[in-house]
């Protein structure tokens, strides 16, 4: 008898559906959350101590969330939520580790669920690592739930919605932007893109309202630039932009400086596929949908029986398709787990295909415009960091490429990138992009960092204070 | 900078302030707020120096996972900022090397 019929990892909207259709089903469902409370980064809820006076100010994603939260809820008969869960491995005979409250547990399961969400893709320019650069999802964090402003002149670059939507929140909370910089253009490519837009109105009134507040603010909001640099002593006190072609790479001549003391960075999202790896599940590199991702049918059942992925860990689409995914993968767990029919269960999933193949048309029309171009891994110089954790420079990266280093655990070996405590997290998307570059191949065929357990940093004292019994 | 110039304070009310020491220095946290955070609002972007440049860092992913944050609160290293609640009295400093590693209280 295993402890979770079925265990969820990530509580945002993928894995809360997930846990919703499989619990009406009744499934037994186990839910591990990193956070304090569900909801995931893009429903994050407020610490308490906040009070919300104004609804509005949270915009419609938190009342969509709050909608889901209250169904989920509403289940606690048959879900099991665990808050503060980090799950840091994932073993032979369907068993996983956590970290939580500084204790290690292991938990078995009878079916999983991954649905651990993607995080900002780190780009290495000159400057980068200057206190004053941030991710975008990094600022939305501090304005939307900390209602703290990043900074006072605040330069956003990067492309796609994500960072429009970012610059919407700051204007709204009364913050200053010079200049959003877009590396692609989104104006170009709606026309041709036509076909996927058609019917997915409630993304483009979305887009549209974003737009139009940047519109009206008078903040530039730059197509075809790209920032070539962070400068300052300390902090940032500047930054480089030019304008770039069509493979993002700067058109000399066209530098500019601007004064400003915090830069979001904001190239899209890396899916977070630490676990589905460590599962040994098989992944392909798909650059539409941010990088390495896990095979999966259309059940989103992995290569590995009995292990799904849902949601942006399985490749960046955003929520509304981790929604739909998550209701797929909880009603065919439902159905192997035979309380439901197999006719039922493709009956009720039918609408959810539908939406799904809506969004994934529009979807494909923006990542067209995001998706990221040669010339974004050419910014860093030789002296740029390029793993954060063990300041490893580009020049360091290239002396190992010279002596034929073609895979990316190779260059691990050679130079201790990846060996820090962010676990290759911040420098793998960069190495497999620079490893490309230099040999002008696919990026394919440069494999990836490993994930080892643990796959977060958990201290030793954790993992030695040993079992706490778990109460199920 | 202003200490209260950052913080936003339409459409939600925060918590109670209270008072947090950041290397020796006193500064205003609100409850709900992170160390992160409230290091943000007072204009602090130096959170750490790298062991082997001893270059500064600061707030990089915001989410927990590049460990740029990494600070000493209430004695023990190595804790991410941007992570951890505000709590009334506690005790913040700048992660210098390796020294500070490990608990040291």
């Amino acid at each position: 008898m295993k402890e979770a019929e079925l265990a969820i990892i990530g509580g945002g909207p993928g894995g809360i559906v997930a846990a919703i259709e499989a619990a009406k089903a009744g499934v037994m469902v186990t839910l591990l959350d990193e956070n304090p409370r569900p909801g995931g980064q893009i429903y994050r809820q407020f610490e308490k101590g906040f009070k919300v006076t104004d609804p509005e100010v949270l915009g419609g994603d938190y009342e969509k969330g709050l909608d889901l939260l209250n169904q989920f809820s509403s289940l606690g008969d048959k879900i099991k939520y665990m808050n503060n869960a980090t799950v840091w491995g994932i073993f032979d005979n369907n068993t996983l580790a956590f970290a939580r409250n500084g204790f290690s547990s292991s938990l078995s399961y009878g079916k999983l669920l991954v649905a651990n969400g993607a995080y900002d893709r780190p780009v290495p320019f000159p400057g980068w690592t200057l206190p004053g650069v941030l991710t975008a999802g990094g600022a939305q964090k501090l304005v939307k739930t900390e209602r703290i402003l990043p900074g006072k002149k605040i330069l956003i670059a990067g492309t796609g919605p994500l960072q429009l939507v970012l610059a919407h929140q700051i204007l709204a909370a009364g913050g200053k932007i010079e200049a959003i910089l877009e590396a692609g253009n989104l104006n170009k490519n709606w026309f041709q893109g036509l076909r996927g837009i058609w019917g997915n109105w409630d993304y483009l009134k979305e887009g549209w309202k974003y737009l139009r507040s940047i519109q009206k603010s008078g903040v530039p909001l730059l197509h075809n630039h790209i920032i070539l640099e962070a400068r300052g002593d300390g902090q940032v006190e500047e930054a480089v932009f030019a304008k770039v072609d069509e493979n993002w790479r700067p058109k000399p001549g066209t530098e500019r400086t601007v004064k400003v003391d915090t830069i979001c960075s904001g190239y899209g999202l890396v899916p977070s596929t630490e676990l589905t790896m460590l599962a040994e599940c098989e992944h392909k590199y798909d650059n539409l949908l941010g990088g390495y991702i896990p095979v999966r049918n259309e059940n989103m059942e992995t290569t590995v029986p009995g292990i799904y992925a849902v949601g942006d860990g399985a490749g960046v689409a955003g929520s509304k398709v981790a929604i739909e995914q998550g209701r797929i993968a909880g009603t065919a767990i439902a159905c192997s787990l035979e309380r439901i029919s197999k006719a039922f269960a493709d009956k009720s999933i039918k609408h959810a295909r539908k939406r799904l193949n809506r969004y994934n048309r529009l979807r494909k029309v923006l990542d067209q415009i995001s998706m990221p171009r040669a010339g974004l891994y050419e910014l860093a110089r030789d002296d740029t960091v390029i793993c954060r954790c063990e300041e490893i420079t580009l020049k360091e990266i290239k002396t190992a490429m010279a002596d034929s280093t073609t895979q990316v655990k190779d260059l691990k070996r050679k130079t201790r990138v990846g060996m820090g405590p962010c676990e290759g997290r911040m420098c793998g998307p960069a190495l497999i992009e620079i490893l490309r570059n230099h040999s002008n191949t696919s990026p394919e065929g440069h494999g990836y960092l490993n994930p080892r357990p643990p796959i977060k940093p958990i201290a030793l004292g954790v993992l030695a204070a040993g079992q706490q019994k778990l109460e199920i | 900078m202003g200490l209260e110039d950052k913080r936003v304070h339409k459409g939600v009310e925060k918590g109670a302030p209270f008072e947090i020491t950041v290397d020796g220095k006193k500064i205003i946290a609100y409850q709900g707020e992170t160390v992160g955070a409230a290091l943000m609002a007072a204009g602090q972007r130096t959170l750490r120096y790298t062991d082997k440049k001893k270059r500064p860092r600061g707030l990089y992913c915001g989410i927990g996972l590049c460990q740029e944050c990494r600070m000493v609160i209430n004695g023990v290293a190595n804790t991410q900022a941007c992570q951890t609640l505000a709590t009334p009295g506690c005790r913040v400093e700048t992660q210098k090397s390796e020294k500070k590693r490990g608990i040291e209280n």
